[in-house]
């Protein structure tokens, strides 16, 4: 199979987490979105280890899903701390910072 | 002679000592400030008299304090320039600063926060001093940016008058415009001679394109008219009359106003180099010297109709300085006198209001040489000053300008001869008017005045000393200047005079139309005038509104901003979300009714930076296909 | 074709990359005292922990910077760890700026007396408004955000010196998780603290999911992630320039990000506005000059080849975010909004700098950076001295009559705002001057039209500044005004150094001219 178009994949769930993230309200379906996006990020890579024949695409995508790990921490920590008070966890209702 | 940074360094020090001892300070601050200022005179005396003492081709010291900036090629000191150009200007601004001083104990004397006052005069007068010593264009900003705040902080000095913060806010927005124009005009000196310094670029003009020496001539023009009061920018300086009346003597007549002055005959190599550019400045000096003389016609406030004078006579000296040639040094001549006799019809005006409980309308005094006659004999002699009547000094200065209007070739030699006589004419009957207005003719005063009083002595005082430089100022300086200054103009050419007129027809029609001007306002306000405004032709009523110069502004630059930062906020809240909503009610389909009621901010924030990487994506493209 | 497990074999038997340790010294002493930090806050009693955790963290501010000025003075160019760290005169210089700027904002974090036990809240997981939350306002406050500050200026100083885009992703994340946590944590006006908190992480791992995607492209097309071979592969590869242009584009999203330039911006008003005020200034100060350090590396050394492409593109932005900056800060009623937005236009001035492709370039934004950080985490810290009853008082309207209650405060915030708006004799003239007269060395026409976008709207900007300035001194005070606040030393301290530091740079900045032109050279 081409590599090609692992990439073309790639492209694709990356859009497809960029618009997730546009249209989607809940907090945690908005980061699930994001992760995706890091995701295709990785598939990217790897491919692009494999067309290249080296090793650093594939070390780089370990080291995505180890700072992604990080990010789900702290996130679901902000997220958590404003669903107790808020009893919601849609990010249209945090809207008193504006203008 | 080297140690002439302490002409700076004293009112510095005085101010920063009256402003951080704060009320400790009250009881003997405002002799610290005079004292500081005093000293510097002295000091200013001696350098001069040093600089006299060495030939004539050797006449500048020149120092550098530290090295200020320096990045790779770009290389600023904090260095200082004491030649005869920047020597006459010390002596004026330490000279009539330091009388302003003495009078300004008296005029404050009842003021709580006469400290701060003199505290900011300080700075003034340090910022100044540093305008006219500097060594570079960096130097001359410094000082230029300084007198700006000093001059913002004193004229709304009173800010509890509402007029006074937006006078004070009004100067400094006007000047802002100046200012970019000056700062433009160095950096693309910076750019194309890579160096700032006044003896760098005297030197690298020649290697520049005409377009490029137009370009910087024009940028350091807007900068001198934002300062100096001139069209288009002349419309803040007769508002900063609401400032204390020295601040309008010192400031805003007899010296910060004239830093445009200053400006473009330092910057002479530049504009000798462009005759379009100087072309440019006397026209600018011959509209706003009719401008301002019209207006001042038409006004009555005592205070407004100086300042209108002085735009006036400042656009004499841009007419001299744009001429060229021989005339740097007319104008200059101008420039000191006028420092002297308008000083002293400001001092003169400030102690016509100190007796007459600060009434400022020329329709309500009258009589008053009764009452206060060493104000009225001092401000008598700097009416016949400014009107040009021989043997006063404004004779000697504002004559031979005239002239070498007319010296001018072609039929521009007509017009602006023509604009500049017209402006003489003008000058003698609203000045008149204003003298006669104020101390002839009936009493008009407001019920409550009974008995006006004379100022004391150390207001008069001051007044005595400038009334004797209103007479004598003139001839003297008008012998000695021209080649005192010779080696700071030695560049200019002479243009091959034209001589439309010979030079006794020009000086003895300048004396007639200055005499009709004169008895024609003596005739028709001899006997006073009504006491409030009456209904008068297009012509009046345009100078009393300042010739539209107010409204122009308004709506020509104003409003426009307004409505674009309001439309920039409307796209930030509306345009953005709305956005937003479109897509989601694209893709979301069923969610798109609550997507348009609720306006989803962090998701709003995320379309703008996809559409922000894709344009950048996008644009990228187009740079490497287009 | 060898399969990925020959690779792998064939790298195993290469020899480790050796570690200078002392070129790596700032961020090792960094991570060291923070993880020595997070022990202290497991093992210390309740009460001795402010203090511990305040002097544990400004001793390793103090010894990070001896590591920084020794590494300066044995080794000034050196590649570490391979080549995954440079080590040379801009890293040198911005992780001194960094670090130094950090100690002025953590006397600011570690201040106790404004608000009795901190600005920091107790337990940040009590939902706001409870019967809990009310017992917590008096409690004293949470000292985590001093291991977590730690955490951040490691990261930053990682992120200036990152020489591939994997050392870069990992210093970016480091420094920007630490940051999210602690926007969340105000002692007042919590819901704007964690609301805030939730937008800056969510725009920021969305901007670091493109940072990540840009580096797929660019690995794609050069075949490796060191800035170096980018460099090579610029002109010499046959990969598709597509890659090259989007993983460009992308990168610049998550870098333009982090500087708060338009139209990647849109977070900054809300995280400014609603983050502690001591955090907004260490963000205000530190993030940008991190981020205009990682951006600057990217250019000169990755992309100088293909500079003819990018200056168009990022001057339009450059332009655009003064324009913006400026144009918003007009309108603005809230004291730390409008220093967001002045925050923002100040981004586009830094890339006007990062934009000449010259040495003066780099040396002039290093300058700006230090100049600019001193002068707003002063300007912060007056912000966070000005208060009524319920917190700082932020709301514009209440400063009127300031000058006449506190003339000293409002003295110090007149000269701050006048070195904003670039009056000199303060470092915001000097740092503009050389920025603009750096962009115009250059002379092209994308400078030229940039420094005609930066006059234009440093004058737009000098309304809003002026307009304060008005507003404190010349307004009738407001009915129960704010009042200045009772506050230590530590804010005071902060203050004048911020202060004093605009006023040397602007007066007597040569040598600080002098360090940052000898800085000025990228090891490529």
């Amino acid at each position: 199979m081409q590599p090609g178009y692992y990439i073309v994949l790639a492209a694709l769930l990356f859009t497809i987490g960029a618009v997730g993230v546009l249209i989607r309200r809940n907090a945690i379906v908005l980061f699930m979105c994001i992760e995706l996006m890091l995701n295709a990020s990785n598939l990217a890579l790897v491919t692009f280890g494999r067309i290249n024949g080296t090793l650093d695409g594939q070390i780089m995508a370990f080291f995505v899903m180890v700072v992604a790990a990080a990010e789900v921490v702290v996130g679901l920590a902000i997220i958590m701390s404003i669903f107790r008070t808020r009893r919601s966890a849609s990010v249209d209702d945090a809207n008193l910072l504006r203008y | 002679m080297n140690s002439f940074w302490l002409l700076i360094a004293i009112p510095l020090a005085s101010a920063a000592i009256l402003l951080l001892l704060g009320r400790w300070a009250d009881r003997w601050g405002h002799w610290l400030g005079v004292l500081s200022v005093g000293v510097a005179f002295g000091l200013a005396v001696s350098y001069f008299v040093q600089l006299r003492g060495l030939p004539a081709d050797d006449r500048s010291a020149e120092i550098d304090l530290f090295p200020f900036l320096h990045v790779g090629s770009l290389q600023v000191d904090f260095g200082l320039l004491f030649d005869p150009l920047s020597a006459v200007f010390v002596l004026l601004i330490t000279g009539v600063g330091f009388l302003i001083h003495v009078y300004a104990v008296g005029y404050m004397a009842h003021d709580p926060k006469r400290r701060t006052f003199f505290a900011y005069f300080n700075l003034f007068v340090a910022a100044m001093l540093l305008l006219v010593l500097g060594n570079n264009y960096v130097m001359l900003y410094f000082g230029w940016e300084g007198v700006g705040l000093a001059s913002y902080l004193l004229i709304s000095f009173w800010y509890t008058r509402n007029s006074a913060a937006t006078a004070g806010k009004k100067a400094f927005l006007m000047n802002r415009v100046g200012d970019a124009g000056l700062a433009i005009a160095i950096f693309i000196m910076f750019a194309t001679l890579g160096t700032v310094d006044y003896s760098g670029v005297a030197e690298g003009v020649a290697r520049l394109s005409s377009g490029v020496t137009l370009a910087i001539g024009l940028l350091l023009l807007i900068g001198a008219c934002g300062k100096s009061g001139q069209f288009p920018l002349q419309a803040w300086l007769p508002d900063a009359m609401e400032g204390p009346t020295p601040v309008s003597a010192l400031i805003h007549a007899a010296t910060m106003v004239t830093a445009g002055v200053y400006l473009i005959a330092r910057s002479n190599p530049i504009f000798n180099a462009n005759p379009t550019a100087q072309a440019f400045v006397v026209a600018i000096g011959a509209i706003t010297l009719v401008m301002g003389a019209i207006i001042g016609c038409a006004k009555d406030d005592i205070k407004r109709v100086l300042a209108w004078s002085t735009v006036s006579q400042i656009g004499y000296m841009f007419l001299g300085v744009g001429l060229g040639g021989g005339a740097y040094a007319l104008a200059l001549i101008h420039l000191l006198a006028h420092g002297f006799f308008k000083a002293g019809l400001f001092l003169g005006a400030g102690s016509v209001m100190h007796g007459m409980r600060d009434q400022v309308d020329i329709r309500r005094f009258g009589g008053l040489w009764k009452y206060m006659k060493i104000t009225w004999a001092t401000f008598g002699l700097a009416w016949l000053a400014i009107i040009g009547l021989p043997p006063l000094s404004g004779y000697y200065s504002k004559e031979p300008i005239i002239a070498a209007a007319f010296d001018r070739p072609g039929w521009t030699g007509w017009l602006y001869g023509g604009a500049a006589l017209l402006g003489a004419a003008l000058t003698a009957f609203y000045m008149t008017r204003l003298f006669v207005l104020t101390f002839h003719g009936p009493k008009r005063w407001t019920e409550e005045i009974e008995h006006p009083h004379e100022s004391p002595p150390i207001m008069t005082v001051p007044l005595i000393l400038l009334a004797f430089g209103s007479v004598g100022a003139g001839y003297l300086l008008s012998t000695s200047v021209p080649d005192w200054l010779t080696p700071v103009f030695e560049g200019a050419h002479e243009g091959e005079g034209a001589h439309h007129l010979s030079h006794a027809a020009v000086t003895w029609l300048s004396i007639v139309v200055t005499v009709l001007g004169a008895l024609l306002a003596w005739a028709l306000f001899r006997r006073g005038t009504a006491l409030v405004e009456q209904p008068a032709g297009a012509l009046v009523r345009a100078a009393r509104r300042n010739l539209y110069g107010d409204a122009f502004n308004e709506t020509v630059f104003e409003k426009p901003g307004l409505y674009l930062t309001r439309a920039l906020v409307y796209f930030d809240n509306k345009g953005l979300d709305g956005l937003v909503n479109g897509l989601a009610a694209l893709v979301g389909g069923g969610s798109s009714r609550l997507g348009r009621t609720q306006t989803g901010f962090v998701r709003s924030y995320a379309l703008s930076m996809l559409g922000g990487a894709l344009l950048v994506a996008v644009a990228f493209l187009v740079v490497r296909l287009g | 074709m060898t399969t990925a497990v020959d690779v792998l074999a064939q790298e195993l038997q290469i020899r480790l990359p050796a570690l200078d340790y002392l070129a790596m010294g700032p961020m090792l002493v960094l991570f060291g005292g923070a993880c020595l930090g997070v022990l202290v806050e497991a093992f210390a009693t309740r009460r001795s922990r402010p203090f511990l955790q305040f002097w544990l963290s400004l001793i390793a501010l103090v010894a990070a910077l001896v590591t920084v000025v020794r590494a300066a003075n044995n080794s000034p160019q050196a590649f570490t760890a391979d080549t995954a760290i440079a080590v040379d005169g801009p890293a040198l210089f911005l992780q001194g700026t960094v670090i130094v700027l950090g100690m002025v904002a953590l006397l600011l974090m570690g201040e106790r007396r404004i608000d009795k036990g901190g600005p920091f809240v107790a337990r940040a997981s009590v939902p706001v408004g409870g019967e809990a939350d009310r017992r917590q306002a008096r409690e004293s406050g949470s000292t985590e955000v001093f291991p977590l500050t730690l955490f951040a200026l490691g990261g930053m100083t990682l992120f200036v010196a990152a020489n591939d885009l994997l050392t870069m992703f990992v210093a970016l994340e480091v420094f920007s998780l630490p940051l999210y946590l602690l926007c969340a944590l105000a002692r007042r006006r919590r819901l704007i603290s964690q609301e805030a908190a939730l937008k800056y992480f969510l725009l920021g791992a969305f901007a670091s999911a493109f940072f990540v995607f840009g580096t797929a492209l660019l690995y794609g097309f050069a075949g490796t992630l060191r800035l170096g071979g980018i460099h090579t592969a610029a002109l010499g590869s046959t990969a598709n320039p597509l890659l090259l242009f989007g993983g460009i584009a992308l990168i610049a999203v998550a870098l333009l990000f982090k500087v708060a330039a338009v139209p990647f911006h849109v977070w900054t008003p809300d995280v400014y506005q609603g983050a502690p005020t001591p955090v907004t200034a260490f963000m205000a100060a530190c993030t940008k000059a991190a981020a205009i350090g990682a951006l600057l590396r990217v250019l000169y050394v990755a992309l100088d080849r293909v500079r003819w492409d990018i200056e168009p593109v990022i001057g339009a932005v450059a332009i655009l975010t003064m324009l913006v900056g400026a144009v918003l800060a007009v309108t603005q009623t809230d004291i730390k909004r409008l220093l967001a937005y002045s925050s923002i236009a100040n981004a586009g001035y830094l890339l006007v700098g990062a934009l000449a492709f010259s040495r003066e370039g780099v040396s002039s934004s290093l300058f700006y950076l230090a100049a600019y950080g001193f002068t707003v985490v002063a300007a912060f810290a007056v912000v966070a001295l000005v208060r009524d009853e319920d917190g700082e008082a932020t709301h514009l309207r209440r400063w009127a009559g300031l000058g006449r209650r506190s003339p000293v405060v409002a003295g110090l915030f007149t000269f701050l705002l006048l070195a904003f708006a670039g009056i000199p004799l303060t470092s915001g003239f000097t740092s503009k001057f050389a920025v603009f007269s750096a962009a115009l060395g250059t002379s092209g026409q994308w400078q030229v039209a940039m420094v005609i976008a930066g006059v234009v709207t440093s004058m737009v900007l000098a309304f809003p500044y002026l307009r304060v300035v008005v507003m404190m001194w010349l307004s009738e005070p407001v009915e129960n005004g704010p009042m200045v606040a009772n506050a230590g030393t530590l804010t005071w301290t902060a203050l004048w150094v911020g202060a004093f530091a605009t006023l040397v740079l602007g007066v007597y900045p040569a040598p600080v001219l002098d360090l940052a032109h000898k800085a000025a050279e990228f090891l490529q």
